[in-house]
């Protein structure tokens, strides 16, 4: 029972209807799991059911011993953190601002920051290497730097596990690499496990313990990138011809 | 220390503090404007001898109590609910020109009001403050009923900004039908009030409505914390652990009773809802709800009492309806905030 979290056939989906079915995975603290597969082929519905923003169908998430439908909202927020597609458009708030909000679930009634909670967010902005432009108007700064702020967000919530929907979508090398490397220290050292989606397969190579390859709503496959990545099961996760995945990882 | 004041929390601070000082000289000054114009001028040492010095023989002291300082307060407290309301209105839709006149809710207000008023009025009976702010309080609900149906179905903003005049338009038509119909001495009263107007205001008025809108204020004020995390998007504001549903409807509720009372006692006052809290927000740089919501409580009123002084002494003694001037300094507002908006997208 050392594993912290474990997902039991889950069936995921919306408004009653499975968009994937059959999700069983387990994971120990300090451990990377990495979603691959098609667009559409429900990975998102995954990563948004175990963060409760939508409803299990079916079967039972298990966060650190307990169901996730049986942790309360503010208790889960001190658990779980997440990292989304979606481009928040906040006006007027700085960086500093959009990170400060990760502290919601430990400020008062009025949501003031005690200097500690500001150091906090500090020290989550010096992690991503954001602390420079942490006066910068959010909406002004550039799709890496956003990345970069919104994993400063979910860090500073102080989360024990980071889910985060194609964290490395639309970065340049140099950010991509630089935030999954964050990520990875951040399991080795603090024990932080991590869920997230990713396109990009030569970075999944790179950080996961565990890939998870989502087609169509089932598991065609979940092993260490090791076994996964090979000329096979790629082809097939991705219907590609042979030859492709010499060109994708040819120079790996 | 020293690292706060690297960070610019000092810079900050200064500017938060001298917009404050700014709107409380203006709201000051105009109170004791609002205290002396009018068609018996009254000198400020009268007044204040009429006020301060319970003296009832001062020159003025009928005039004051019973008029214009009744009229004052209505103006500070609807102006300052007009200016949360729109807030909330911003916050729930995401939109920066929502407000409660905009969307259509003013005017589901204005018609319950009306028909309540002309059912017993009909009837010879009296209308209560209470009557008032309830009939108006289903109006707006209402209203507000339509707009979210409609923010079900469509997405775009424009299109609910849209929909929202057309309700306002349609509850406008309905309201003069039975305005119309009404018997002759109700419609001189309902006249004047449907076009929007602190005029008529008694203490009975006053105290309703203080004790609403103060509470329902206090209540949006500890929604600063919730508000600042919805400003994220609903998916991360959930992540952190606000109640969405609970929220959501939070904040319909709260931005419908303040709307009802600026309508049951005062008609439809236009634009105060989006003008204020985006100027508020300018001056600031910020969008902070700590410090945005009561600085749009106060900014709220010094528009709607500088509004008022210019409808009631610019043709004295006729006047005109505070709603006419407040659209003249508001909807140019809401016309930048929406092309500056439609650039960015």
């Amino acid at each position: 029972m050392d594993y912290f979290f474990k997902a039991e056939r889950l069936s995921v989906g919306y408004h009653g209807k499975p968009v994937a079915e059959e999700i069983t995975v387990s994971l120990k603290k300090g451990q990377i799991l990495t979603l691959i597969g098609p667009n559409g082929s429900g990975k998102s519905t995954i990563l948004k059911s175990i963060t409760k923003q939508l409803t299990l169908l079916g079967g039972v998430a298990y966060l650190g011993g307990s169901a996730i439908q049986e942790i309360s909202a503010k208790e889960f927020s001190r658990k779980a953190a997440v990292v989304l597609t979606e481009r928040p458009k906040p006006e007027l708030m700085t960086c500093e601002d959009v990170v400060a909000v990760g502290r919601y679930p430990y400020t008062g009634a009025l949501g003031v920051l005690s200097g500690m909670d500001k150091e906090k967010v500090y020290s989550a902005l010096r992690k991503v290497n954001a602390f420079d432009i942490k006066d910068k108007n959010f909406n002004e700064i550039s799709d890496g730097q956003l990345q970069r702020i919104m994993l400063a967000r979910a860090i500073c919530q102080e989360p024990e596990i980071i889910v985060l929907d194609e964290p490395a979508s639309f970065l340049d090398i140099r950010y991509a690499v630089e935030i999954l490397d964050t990520l990875r220290s951040m399991a080795d050292e603090s024990g932080i496990t991590v869920i997230m989606s990713l396109h990009e397969l030569n970075y999944a190579k790179r950080v996961s313990d565990w890939v998870m390859c989502v087609k169509s709503g089932k598991v065609l496959y979940l092993d260490a990138p090791g076994v996964i990545f090979t000329k096979d099961i790629i082809n097939r996760l991705y219907d590609l011809r042979e030859g492709c995945y010499d060109a994708l990882f040819g120079g790996l | 220390m020293i690292r706060l004041r690297e960070s610019g929390m000092d810079a900050r601070n200064f500017r938060y503090l001298t917009v404050t000082a700014v709107l409380l000289i203006f709201f000051a000054a105009l109170i004791v404007v609002n205290v002396s114009t009018g068609s018996v001028r009254i000198s400020f040492r009268d007044a204040a001898d009429a006020i301060f010095g319970g003296n009832l023989s001062a020159p003025g002291y009928d005039i004051l109590w019973k008029v214009r300082l009744p009229r004052i307060a209505a103006g500070i407290i609807l102006g300052g609910a007009l200016a949360l309301s729109g807030f909330l209105l911003q916050t729930f839709f995401g939109n920066p020109i929502a407000g409660p006149y905009v969307l259509g809710i003013s005017s589901g207000a204005k018609l319950t009001v009306a028909l309540m008023m002309v059912f017993i009025l009909g009837r010879r009976l009296t209308v209560s403050s209470a009557m008032l702010i309830i009939s108006a309080f289903i109006g707006s609900l209402l209203s507000m009923g339509f707009v979210l149906l409609i923010a079900r179905r469509v997405r775009r903003a424009s299109v609910l900004i849209l929909s929202g005049v057309m309700i306002g338009y349609i509850c406008s038509a309905i309201t003069d039908f039975v305005v119309n119909f009404a018997s002759d001495e109700s419609i001189v009263n309902l006249h004047n009030w449907s076009q929007g107007s602190f005029s008529g205001m008694s203490w009975d008025n006053v105290r309703v409505m203080a004790a609403v809108v103060l509470a329902a204020s206090v209540f949006t004020f500890f929604l600063s914390k919730p508000v600042g995390a919805y400003q994220l998007g609903e998916a991360y504001a959930q992540s952190v652990g606000v109640n969405i549903k609970a929220f959501r409807v939070t904040l319909v509720l709260l931005s419908s009773i303040l709307c009802a009372c600026v309508t049951a006692f005062a008609g439809p006052v236009s634009f105060v809802g989006v003008a204020v809290p985006h100027l508020i927000k300018a001056f600031v740089k910020t969008s902070k709800p700590l410090i945005v919501i009561p600085l749009c409580f106060l900014g709220g009123a010094v528009f709607c009492l500088g509004c008022d002084l210019i409808a009631r002494s610019l043709f004295a003694p006729a006047e005109m309806s505070v709603s006419s001037v407040s659209s003249l300094f508001g909807a140019p507002v809401v016309i930048y905030v929406m092309s500056r908006k439609a650039g960015r997208d």
